[in-house]
């Protein structure tokens, strides 16, 4: 069962986690881990796209505001709420049913969403950082600080995970 | 109506997606001076790129049209190039030009039977007549004109049984006349070639013929032998056109050509 409440708290305490400390903290230049996107990634799969976008777009808007991103958040963004299906039959194989009863995301192994999660970070960090520079120039630099911010967002992403399998989906 | 509404139904989440999407990269591309350039500069790379390949795709369905005005404009010259000769060459009597070129097209042809013939999208309208020679744009023989209507020319190809012309080799100007066996589409046949001629493989075979200029290749000599009575070559010729993808190709009319059937007329008569 999806709990709402606690699903909103975590939404307000990954937000806070990402403005408040993850962007403020300079650890390297091509490492800038990024795990507010799991606010739409783990919002359950059986949800309409239309209700995802939607959500999206006020998560992108946020972001923007509290982060001066001018539309960059929510344009990269966006299409996480588009793909985010075709990205966990791609890496799971699984798929929503018409007569599930459970939420899909609860039925999954920690190992399959991590899978998941990480997929979607790697999209979200190319997008992200392709489209905040603009340009090819320093190219090795571009694909270290995708590679580096994804994974370090995959480590600090797990225990959020987890507690998110353990507390809110099931 | 109510297919319009379901097809609406369908699609409007990728709509709704699509026009957020473009808001936001939008707004975000007119941000600062920096993204607006750069994302001004991706998008007119990427126009013209598309515009680029819109065009090559035109440009090679435009090919065949082009290939017939090249066709048409070698023609041209070549008749221009004859005249320029004759200027040129005017204390010469044997140079003498009256050559004119048409361009032609050809309709269908055959190269698997023993009378192979060439149907042209020129005729009697267009100033064709019968036994006009017949070349490739490179200058290599094809053909004799054999019939016309108004508006088609049959050609009887060199790949016909029934084929003869006059031909000379390029080294040393001794004359043969050129036939096919039917053995082979690539080659044809020499016979009567002097003894004194001395052939060589690779030797250059050219047309000698009142109804072609002097330069029209036939072939190159493959290989050669001496007929049973020692008296004579014969040579097989590879032929110098791709007679099995022959596209566009030039009807030579030799403007004397009447001055010449009657001085045939009369010898005959004569005799």
């Amino acid at each position: 069962m999806f709990k709402s409440i606690l699903y909103f708290w975590l939404t307000l305490a990954l937000l806070f986690l990402q403005i408040f400390i993850l962007d403020e903290i300079s650890i390297a230049l091509w490492l800038r881990p990024m795990i507010f996107p799991l606010i739409i990634l783990l919002l359950p799969i059986e949800w309409r796209t239309i209700w995802v976008i939607l959500a999206t777009l006020l998560l992108g808007i946020v972001m923007d505001t509290a982060l001066g991103g001018a539309g960059l958040y929510t344009s990269t963004l966006l299409p996480l709420a588009v793909l985010r299906r075709w990205i966990l039959f791609l890496t799971t194989r699984r798929s929503v049913e018409a007569g599930d009863q459970t939420s899909l995301l609860s039925r999954m192994p920690m190992r399959q969403v991590i899978l998941y999660v990480g997929a979607m970070f790697l999209l979200y960090n190319t997008m992200f950082f392709m489209l905040e520079s603009l340009s090819m120039i320093g190219a090795m630099q571009l694909i270290a600080t995708i590679i580096c911010s994804t994974a370090l967002s995959i480590v600090l992403a797990w225990p959020i995970v987890r507690l998110f399998l353990k507390r809110i989906v099931r | 109506m109510y297919r319009l509404l379901e097809f609406i139904k369908r699609i409007y989440v990728l709509v709704i997606f699509l026009i957020l999407e473009s808001m936001a990269l939008l707004n975000y591309a007119t941000s600062t001076p920096y993204t607006e350039a750069k994302i001004l500069a991706r998008t007119t790379a990427a126009g013209a790129a598309i515009s680029g390949a819109i065009s090559d795709v035109g440009h090679f369905f435009s090919l065949p049209a082009q290939n017939r005005e090249l066709t048409a404009r070698i023609a041209e010259l070549s008749a221009v190039l004859g005249d320029v000769e004759q200027e040129v060459s005017v204390t010469v009597d044997s140079v003498d030009h009256h050559f004119k070129y048409h361009a032609a097209r050809v309709v269908s042809m055959t190269t698997n039977r023993p009378q192979n013939h060439i149907v042209l999208d020129r005729g009697s309208l267009d100033g064709i007549s019968k036994d006009m020679g017949v070349v490739t744009p490179n200058n290599e023989l094809v053909g004799y004109v054999l019939s016309c209507t108004e508006h088609y020319s049959i050609v009887q190809s060199m790949l016909n049984t029934q084929f003869n012309t006059g031909g000379c080799l390029v080294d040393n100007g001794n004359v043969c006349v050129i036939g096919w066996d039917g053995s082979s589409r690539y080659q044809v046949q020499a016979k009567d070639l002097s003894v004194y001629s001395e052939p060589q493989r690779g030797m250059a075979v050219e047309v000698r013929s009142e109804r072609l200029p002097e330069g029209v290749l036939i072939g190159t000599i493959d290989e050669f032998k001496l007929n049973n009575t020692q008296t004579a070559y014969s040579a097989t010729i590879t032929i110098a056109a791709k007679m099995a993808m022959l596209d566009n190709v030039l009807i030579v009319e030799n403007t004397r050509a009447s001055e010449l059937d009657e001085l045939h007329k009369q010898v005959e008569g004569k005799k």
